[in-house]
């Protein structure tokens, strides 16, 4: 039998006609694929990045006054404000990907490029916060927190920068093994598309 | 063709309409309706299911038009053959192939898919030969 045998069947084909015709009660259904995982990723990352200083302030209500003139405490916030900022940005910049007034390819590579790029600057620029705040935390208790200078500071300095050095490579390797398990898999995915459409 | 059981089918019907929900707003009108309806849904297909890859090969025969009989059994054999070669296009000649069978012309799947007319042909001559290739092994 031959595909164009098919198109006669294919025309006669009855559509069965789906249950649920409740539009709201779609919407509720969880979208796969990589527009909707970028967008949970992005959202989520909103979320976490909201409750985190919410969450520091609430564990040190006892104390509340003293966190006022933390530069440590507010260095986290600003950050915290920069990963938000830098995800609603990423998430308007996913929504526009579900317009499809381009083709399927060019959507395709869009959602490739954008991938990688995002991956890319999100992998740089969480080194260089884990960079800032190690430098912080060297820094400030100099002129804030002087208690750390008897604790972590009074370690010899090759057991604090070997530990620093530690954290960078862990951060190094598990950022990117998160990110290669949370957008690796769709980048391969949509590349082998990209590659079946040449 | 992207969804082999009641259950995917449903999935996947439910996951156009909610891109053809939130996209529906930004149409801008500039490709036909259909146009863009096809890009849209064809996008979800290919791109929107890829968590159920490894799905169950729990497949039903897609609906054959109603009065099949016994007299037709070969003739549903061979479709089952046919559409059995289908599933085992990639996504794209899959598209290719649902494109086709809705009566699309080249210029239409290149509007909708991106890829060239003429690239398009050769990927129909070589998709219809894997088909029988397929067809004949399943």
């Amino acid at each position: 039998m031959e595909l164009d045998d098919l198109k006669q069947t294919w025309k006669e084909t009855t559509i069965k006609k789906n249950k649920n015709t409740d539009i709201m009660d779609i919407m509720k259904h969880k979208s796969y694929g990589p527009i909707a995982a970028l967008k949970r990723e992005f959202r989520k990352q909103i979320v976490v990045m909201a409750l985190l200083p919410l969450f520091l302030l609430i564990t040190t209500i006892d104390d509340i006054s003293k966190i006022y003139t933390n530069v440590l405490f507010w260095s986290y916030v600003a950050f915290c404000v920069g990963m938000i900022v830098f995800a609603s940005v990423n998430y308007r910049i996913v929504e526009k990907m579900e317009i499809m007034d381009v083709s399927v390819r060019s959507n395709l590579q869009q959602q490739i490029d954008l991938l990688e790029t995002r991956l890319k600057w999100k992998l740089i620029g969480l080194r260089i916060i884990l960079l800032f705040f190690i430098i912080l935390v060297e820094v400030v208790p100099y002129f804030q927190h002087y208690r750390m200078l008897d604790k972590w500071h009074s370690l010899s300095p090759f057991i604090r920068f070997g530990a620093y050095a530690a954290f960078l490579i862990l951060q190094y390797f598990l950022s990117r093994i998160v990110s290669d398990r949370k957008f690796g898999g769709h980048i391969k995915y949509l590349k082998e598309l990209m590659k079946e459409m040449q | 063709m992207y969804a082999y059981t009641t259950a995917d089918r449903e999935d996947l019907f439910q996951e156009i309409v909610i891109q053809l929900w939130k996209a529906y707003p930004k149409f801008r009108g500039e490709s036909k309706f259909s146009t863009w309806l096809y890009r849209v849904a064809l996008n979800t297909a290919i791109t929107g299911l890829r968590k159920k890859k490894n799905f169950i090969e729990s497949r039903e025969l897609a609906e054959l038009p109603d009065g099949i009989t016994e007299e037709n059994q070969k003739r549903e054999e061979q479709l089952g053959q046919l559409y059995k070669a289908i599933e085992q296009l990639n996504q794209v000649e899959k598209a290719i192939v649902m494109l086709y069978m809705e009566e699309r012309t080249y210029e239409e799947m290149e509007e909708i898919l991106g890829i060239s007319q003429g690239n398009l042909r050769v990927k129909m001559n070589r998709i219809k030969d894997k088909l029988r290739q397929l067809a004949k092994n399943n």
